[in-house]
């Protein structure tokens, strides 16, 4: 039987629709704030048209460059080291092993404490006076560390702080990838006499490419719009050595009441994240069927 | 409703009124009655003068049939929550807590009310509320804005809101190590400035107690030293002027507090500041005297009995802190006249005293002097000293300040503290910053 050109239309129409509000509509509002010098508490009324002026302003604003380069090693730093960890966690506890269960539940437990409450307990564990941290190196017989007063361990600490939380999701990711691993391929691979490290690199990792993939673009837009934990942990400072570029958003918008600038680099912000993620996707898009292994 | 249950209804509650002490007929009970069953919404911070103020509330509905929400929200997030509520056409705020740095802000945006027409009302207002008892600095700091400058008293200012909350500058130090030692307490800037390695060399503690961390918290600690030293931010012209001799000197002085200070002060805020020193990891501290009712509080303080008081050391003048927090109306309250019976309630004579027994802190000139709270709290007697000495210009409480306080100086303060940049670099490089900023606001020519 022959199917209506507009039968497939009307099936995914209002879902593309809702998707497209949800998702065009904040993103042409932040557009048209940003040529709109704002602040909050006032009528929109009273809004004055700036033109380009807050995104020539961003690009001129040596403050939101630093912030964009420690944003952008942040990130860097952060996210290797999660996606390592994850998939070498995921691939030491993928089998039937007794008690694993436990492990897994344990290892997921970061993610999902809300992050106001990560960045506080972080922020008590690395106290310079009272904190776990230095008690340790107390007991080591160690000068105690300042760590967040000093920008090389502060910026130390916020990359810490994101590990833990967020090396969870990439284990379970991962978990679930290699979960779907053909086990026949697997035997033909061992039959064919692979060690475990040829058939990890060789079969199986290949296999989950396309889940490495999304796992790491979640994990950089993430990496991108973190903000709770650093705004608990050390406020962007000391200076603003570990100010990402969402805090540096948000200081402008809700401290200097400035929301067309924040608009304007919020926009920028969205740029890197997309050209990050389309080197990403093109490492191994899992949309594409011939990308598939 | 029957005859009975309405007889029955109303001399229970007089019954309950002469019960709680309350005064019955007249007036009293005619400014409560109409509001008798509506509900004020409260946003207040996480605070210890508020959580003294919500073991107070029960006593409030109960003698006034006014219901009382609260949203307690920490200090940072409460003003993006309460911009939001107050820019609705309908908010769901009656009585708003504010920073003392926000008020010329709120004013601005026109957000919230003036107290004088409620003050004024006779229907409303307490003929017993004596408002000139209220300490006079802080009711300037905190709740007039239009007047000189835009934030001081004189010809122009208006009453937007009340002190709840508010504070000035105090130096407490360790009774117990200073007399081990034989040290003496500093009454000038040179003799403080002596001291701290002094302190730290002989006690083996951090010197002094102190906020450092980046934005708000270290530029609070920086204007601490920098008014008695005789800066200020801005010119009689608003053109900075918090780069000069004065201001490296002050920042120099904090740098030197956060080397002889317990470990780890650049990255510091209010309450590692203050449990340093509470918990005996620092001999010295001089920063608000909201610390009065914590080191009296044996299950946060472990310097309960050991602890003295005198004022803000000298510079060329006397200049302690002013700030603190208030309470005001929003423009957009459902209830606003129960929300300022409420106000007027917990800053009266007897209120004032009720939430200071608890660990709250004065508003009132006779709450200071009253005989029962000075023995209760002796530092009293210095506290009401050092409130002559309260500068209500201790900094520009101008809608910009937010902007400057965090994104500019307290870069620029923290850089110094960590040493990163001289005091002398830190200041001039964000001279072009704030300066831009003020000519955004059309307080200097673009």
């Amino acid at each position: 039987m022959r199917r209506a050109p507009w039968v497939p239309l009307l099936y995914i129409g209002p879902a593309a629709a809702v998707m497209a509000v949800a998702c065009l509509f904040p993103l042409i509002s932040a557009l048209q704030l940003g040529f709109y010098d704002w602040s909050m508490g006032t009528p929109w009324a009273e809004a004055r048209w700036v033109g380009i002026d807050a995104f020539v302003a961003a690009f001129r604003d040596p403050a939101v460059w630093r912030s964009l380069v420690t944003t952008l090693i942040f990130a860097a730093v952060c996210v290797t080291a999660e996606m390592l960890l994850g998939i070498a966690l995921a691939l030491a506890l993928e089998g039937d092993l007794r008690a694993m269960a436990f492990f897994r539940t344990l290892f997921i437990l970061p993610m999902m404490i809300a992050p106001i409450a990560v960045g506080l307990t972080w922020r008590y564990l690395f106290d310079a006076q009272f904190g776990l941290l230095n008690a340790l190196l107390g007991v080591l017989g160690a000068a105690p560390v300042a760590w967040l007063a000093q920008e090389n361990t502060a910026f130390i600490a916020i990359v810490i702080a994101d590990i833990w939380q967020w090396t969870p999701f990439v284990f379970i990711m991962m978990i679930a990838g290699l979960a779907n691993v053909d086990t026949a391929v697997l035997e033909a691979a061992r039959i064919d006499g692979a060690t475990w490290w040829q058939t990890t690199r060789r079969v199986k990792l290949p296999m989950v490419m396309h889940v490495i993939a999304i796992t790491l673009l979640m994990r950089l837009i993430d990496a991108f719009r973190v903000l709770e934990v650093i705004y608990i942990l050390t406020f962007g400072g000391p200076g603003d050595s570990t100010e990402i570029l969402s805090l540096h958003i948000y200081k402008t918008a809700f401290v200097g009441q400035r929301l067309g600038s924040a608009a304007a680099i919020s926009v920028l912000l969205l740029v890197v994240v997309a050209t990050l993620s389309w080197g990403a996707l093109k490492l191994s898009n899992p949309l594409k069927e011939g990308d598939r292994a | 409703m029957k005859r009975r249950t309405l007889i029955q209804t109303a001399s229970g509650g007089a019954l309950g009124m002469l019960a709680a002490g309350w005064p019955l007929p007249g007036r009293t009970q005619d400014r409560y009655a109409k509001y008798r069953g509506q509900t004020v919404v409260m946003s207040i911070p996480s605070h210890p003068h508020y959580d003294a103020m919500l073991k107070l509330l029960p006593d409030f509905t109960k003698q006034t049939g006014i219901k009382v929400e609260t949203d307690r929200l920490a200090m940072a997030r409460m003003k993006d929550k309460q911009l939001l509520e107050m820019s609705k056409p309908s908010g769901d705020y009656d009585l708003v807590c504010y920073v003392v740095m926000w008020k010329g802000e709120y004013v601005k945006k026109n957000l919230v009310r003036d107290l004088d027409p409620f003050l004024k009302n006779p229907a409303l207002a307490d003929p017993d509320y004596d408002f000139k008892d209220l300490v006079p600095r802080y009711v300037e700091n905190i709740g007039l804005v239009g007047g000189p400058k835009g934030y001081l008293a004189g010809p122009g200012a208006r009453l937007y809101g009340l002190p709840y909350g508010a504070e000035t500058s105090i130096l407490a130090y360790r009774r117990d190590l200073f007399a081990k030692h034989n040290l003496k307490p500093p009454e000038t800037y040179e003799q403080f400035e002596r001291l701290l390695p002094e302190v730290r060399q002989k006690t083996g503690l951090g010197a002094l107690t102190s906020r450092g961390q980046a934005g708000h918290q270290c530029v609070h600690a920086w204007l601490l030293h920098l008014n008695p030293l005789g800066g200020k931010i801005f010119d009689d012209k608003w053109k900075p002027r918090f780069n000069d001799a004065v201001g490296v000197k002050a920042l120099k002085f904090l740098k030197l507090i956060s080397d002889t200070g317990p470990v780890g002060i650049p990255g510091f805020g209010q309450g590692e500041m203050i449990t340093s020193f509470l918990q005996g990891q620092a001999a010295m501290y001089l920063d608000s005297s909201l610390i009065f009712g914590q080191v009296k509080n044996p299950s946060v303080s472990k310097v309960v009995d050991q602890v003295s008081y005198v004022v803000h050391p000298r510079g060329v003048r006397y200049a302690s802190q002013s700030g603190g927090l208030g309470l005001a109306i929003p423009k957009n309250a459902k209830n606003a006249d129960a929300a300022f019976l409420l106000l007027q309630w917990l800053t009266s004579k007897a209120q004032d005293k009720a939430v200071v027994r608890i660990g709250g802190v004065p508003t009132r000139t006779s709450t200071l002097a009253d005989r029962e709270m000075v023995t209760l709290y002796p530092e009293f007697i210095t506290l009401r000293q050092q409130i002559e000495y309260s500068d209500p210009d201790w900094r520009p409480i101008i809608a910009e300040w937010d902007e400057i306080n965090i994104q500019a100086l307290g870069v620029a303060v923290s850089e110094a503290l960590t040493g990163k940049k001289t005091a002398e670099e830190a200041l001039n490089g964000m001279v072009p910053k704030v300066t831009d900023i003020m000519k955004r606001g059309g307080y200097l020519k673009a």
